[in-house]
């Protein structure tokens, strides 16, 4: 219910911030050097004014946006004319891909790197861990990526530096099937091959692409996974349970990942579930460095043409996300720890 | 009295046991040392640099380098390490090109004349380079005058004077590109001639600056085209704005009327000749784009410093020959070529400690005072939205009810936003000085260090000794400034700590999409010129130096906080 609420405040906000900005998205459209007479312009302006319902009382330009969110019409793009809908489902698969998988990837390694540091608490090894995640974590995200672009595209050309796919692809895809179908005048008749060789490429030619931004990512967010392993955990082997579990004999292995990672995975799954939700802010900076055609090179490209409807639907998207990514960290609490009841 | 002085007596021992606490914490050592160490570059930048914050030279204005040229060191590096030996660097030529003196005067020009009629001495009449060029270095006092005079019924002809300075040219590669400076004047007797009434020298000047090896071709490389100097007006055609790099004429320079003023004096005080032919052309010659090379280097258009340099190393000579064509003339005839602002730099293939951007700019020179925005936005947002922080959840921690949710919806709110697009967003449209961004940066960074310090004083509060101050009657202003907010003092200092290098990366990234200062250089914009304007992706030594000194400054402002968390939390000195 809260989040609700939450949402509406966003909501309006997000509308508050678009309709007071400066900047005229029909003066942008006109051409300034058309030679047209300034009473056409006029006319022409006040066309686009109309069909855009600039023209309209604030309260009413308000409700016909809070429907339009509801009915998940975004409108058409300022600049490309194309629904924004249909331009935000062609780009978020790769924002996912690439914000998931280095999300994920980053977990995995953060927890793995945290838990043999927790081994070596004191040590050197600790210390250097826990100063190296600092570092990293504090690494400016686009020149990790032109660092990795100059010594991987520029000097060893092993990976692409831009795009999802290859540029080839443009003209052809890469079929990673064969329909063979047959009208005849009473059936027809499809026969679906599967080309491996095809697929293959296929996943070669995204997985090639997606290498170096993910790269980038993992590196920016494993540190803070290590260091939230490190202290959640340094948390839980300190208390009697763990001591318990020493005492029984069991192995060092044994009782950090079945006895102490277990009540320590609370708030790493609460941020896992967080950090989602901002997956989508996440993306601009590598996005761009890498040309990479997700949501955050696209609010880039809207941003430089002050696109607003695509900023709004973004905005709209990104705190969606983030609620929900909330009210999911609340919920994941109560079923991993049963004495958390929400409500 | 007493009282106040045990108080601070134990303010300061307090302070140096936490210090000495804080040493003890290698992580801390280090960062401090880092930030100490920037500090010092920030506020003694010109001591660490000769250059501008955009590199720039600062007496001249103009780029120091050629363009995107490798640092200096490179040539002594091994060419499997990517050094390169035949690097050239800046080599100036002439020492002291305000003032030209001969060797036997002091200075540095040889001069060859077997006539005995040619004089060749120093005046102190300064002929200052127009402002346009900005080249207030040449403004020294002393110009070289050699006079060609000769009796009348006496023999003429051609008589040429060469005034010219070897030197070694000491790299195996030839340089970037090289630039001479010259202010011409010529005057003397003129002779008037009949229609159109235009007054002539009765001696015209050829003049042809040369460079070139000692033993081999000396190339002309200026005037583009040969002319008789002889005209009234000012001669078009032979200069070069070096701002604009626009080849053209300009203007006749204004603050050359005041030479001519002073001259014309001279001259009529000497009692030669009623109207002074005064041709005053100040030209620069850049050999990136002379103005026909065709006719000078008979080739297709190369890079002259190039074709110059062919032979390096070895020794050089570059000079003027002036040539004074005498046509015989019953009277007494003279002619005063005056030479002033005559020098030669060479721009070399490298440069300095990090080389130089795309417009010659010096890379470590932007460094060092890209140090000074990133210090000063960082600091200054953290102070920011660490008080606004502060305020907030005091305030709500304290007050409670209604103030308290009010606030921490506030806060939920801006949580949900997202951050860096609405930076982007709010940036692109309010214009990215760095006083905007450090308004927005602390505006939309205090949320999480508000809640923290809510729950630091939802326990506090609870607390015995507050609840005594609330019985003795102290003011509500009164507990909070005295007792709760010391409390959260530990959680201010480390968020002091740990919000610089969010708002230091943050400049970095806003920059590097575009929206930097016009008027600032930061490590950012270094980055978004690198990559995105010149395109130079290879360019190792302008693409790390920035990105280093960014997450070296924000990992050790990261390492003093986690190490003031450390000092400041002892649960977690325990847990060790």
């Amino acid at each position: 219910m809260y989040s609700f609420v939450l949402l509406i405040i966003v909501i309006f906000l997000n509308f508050a911030i678009f309709k007071s900005m400066p900047g005229d998205p029909v003066q942008f459209l006109m051409q300034p050097w058309s030679k047209d007479a300034p009473e056409a312009r006029r006319e022409q302006e006040q066309l686009l004014r109309d069909l855009w319902g600039f023209g309209e009382s604030f309260d009413v330009q308000l409700v016909k946006y809070i429907r339009n969110l509801l009915t998940w019409n975004f409108g058409t793009s300022y600049i490309e004319k194309k629904p924004v809908i249909t331009m935000m489902g062609a780009r978020l698969p790769y924002t996912l891909l690439l914000i998931g998988g280095a999300t994920i990837l980053s977990i995995i390694f953060g927890v793995i790197v945290g838990i043999i540091v927790i081994q070596k608490r004191g040590s050197i090894l600790d210390s250097g861990a826990v100063t190296g995640s600092l570092v990293m974590g504090s690494l400016p995200t686009f020149w990790l990526g032109l660092v990795f672009l100059m010594v991987f595209y520029t000097i060893l050309h092993w990976f692409p530096n831009k795009g999802a796919f290859p540029d080839s692809w443009a003209l052809g895809w890469p079929v990673p099937y064969s329909v063979d179908s047959a009208y005849t005048s009473t059936s027809l008749s499809a026969v679906f091959t599967f080309n491996m060789m095809d697929t293959w490429t296929f996943i070669a030619g995204y997985l090639q692409h997606l290498f170096l931004p993910l790269l980038t990512l993992t590196v920016f967010f494993t540190g803070g996974w290590i260091l939230l392993t490190r202290a959640t955990m340094l948390d839980v082997v300190t208390e009697d349970y763990i001591v318990t579990a020493r005492a029984k004999g069991l192995t060092e292995r044994s009782v950090l990942f079945k006895h102490a990672l277990k009540n320590a995975s609370l708030p790493i799954i609460t941020s896992a579930a967080l950090s989602f939700g901002f997956l989508l802010t996440g993306a601009i900076i590598t996005e761009t460095v890498f040309t990479y055609p997700g949501l955050g090179a696209w609010t880039w490209q809207a941003i430089q043409v002050l696109d607003y409807t695509v900023l709004m639907a973004i905005f709209y998207i990104i705190s969606i996300c983030v609620i929900i990514a909330n009210i999911v960290a609340d919920l994941l609490y109560g079923v991993i720890d049963p004495r958390i009841k929400y409500g | 009295m007493a009282k106040a002085q045990s108080k601070y007596r134990f303010m300061l021992s307090r302070f140096l046991g936490f210090l000495g606490r804080l040493l003890k914490n290698g992580k801390s050592i280090f960062g401090l040392i880092i930030i100490s160490a920037f500090f010092i570059l920030a506020f003694g930048a010109p001591l660490f640099t000769p250059y501008t914050a955009i590199g720039e030279d600062p007496v001249d204005r103009l780029a120091p380098a050629g363009s995107n040229v490798p640092p200096t060191w490179l040539r002594y590096l091994p060419t499997w390490l990517g050094g390169n030996p035949n690097l050239s660097e800046n080599m100036l030529i002439v020492q002291n090109s305000g003032s030209p003196k001969l060797v036997a005067q002091g200075g540095e020009w040889n001069s060859t004349s077997d006539n005995p009629n040619v004089s060749i001495d120093t005046s102190q009449v300064n002929y200052p380079f127009p402002p346009p060029m900005g080249f207030t270095r040449y403004a020294e006092e002393g110009s070289l005058n050699i006079t060609y005079s000769r009796k009348g019924g006496t023999m003429g002809g051609e008589v040429k004077v060469v005034i010219f300075k070897e030197f070694d040219y000491p790299y195996s590669g030839s340089p970037y590109s090289f630039y001479g400076t010259i202010t011409l004047q010529v005057n003397g007797t003129t002779a008037t001639a009949s229609l159109p009434l235009v007054e002539k020298l009765e001696v015209p000047v050829k003049v042809n600056v040369f460079l070139g090896p000692v033993d081999g071709r000396k190339w002309p490389i200026w005037p583009p085209t040969e002319s008789l100097l002889h005209d009234v007006r000012v001669p078009r055609g032979f200069t070069k704005n070096l701002l604009t790099g626009a080849p053209g004429p300009i203007e006749r320079p204004l603050v050359g009327e005041l030479a001519f003023d002073n001259v014309t004096k001279q001259w009529i005080n000497s009692g030669w000749i009623t109207s002074v032919k005064n041709e005053l052309s100040t030209i620069c010659s850049d050999s990136q784009s002379l103005v026909n090379p065709k006719s000078v280097f008979g080739g297709p258009p190369n890079n002259p410093s190039k074709i110059v340099f062919s032979s390096n190393p070895g020794k050089y000579v570059y000079g003027i020959e002036i040539v004074f064509v005498d046509s015989y003339s019953i009277e007494d005839v003279s002619t005063t070529v005056i030479l002033d602002n005559f020098g030669l730099k060479l721009i070399g293939t490298s440069f300095g400690l990090l080389g130089a951007s795309h417009r010659g700019w010096d890379l470590f020179s932007q460094l060092v005072y890209g140090t000074r925005v990133s210090l000063y936005l960082g600091v200054s947002v953290a102070v920011f939205s660490v008080f606004i922080g502060l305020a907030v959840g005091l305030a709500a921690g304290y007050l409670g009810r209604v103030v308290d949710e009010l606030l921490m919806r506030i806060t939920d709110i801006l949580l949900v936003l997202p951050g860096l697009p609405l930076l982007v967003v709010l940036v692109a449209v309010l214009g990215a000085s760095i006083e905007n961004l450090i308004l927005l940066l602390g505006i939309l960074g205090w949320m999480g260090f508000a809640r923290m310090v809510r729950s630091q004083v939802l326990s506090t509060k609870e607390r015995s000794y507050v609840e005594a101050a609330k019985a003795v009657g102290a003011g509500q202003f009164h507990i909070i400034i005295y007792h709760i907010l010391p409390s959260v003092m530990a959680l201010v200092y480390i968020s002091l700590a740990t919000a610089v290098p969010g708002a230091v990366t943050a400049e970095a990234a806003l920059s590097w999409l575009g929206f930097f200062d016009p008027r600032r250089m930061s490590w950012g914009r270094m980055l978004n010129e690198a990559v995105v304007e010149a395109g130079a992706k290879t360019s190792w030594w302008w693409i790390l130096p920035p990105g280093l000194c960014i997450s070296l400054l924000a990992a050790s402002f990261i390492l003093v906080g986690y190490a003031l968390d450390e000092v400041l939390n002892p649960k977690l000195r325990l847990r060790k």
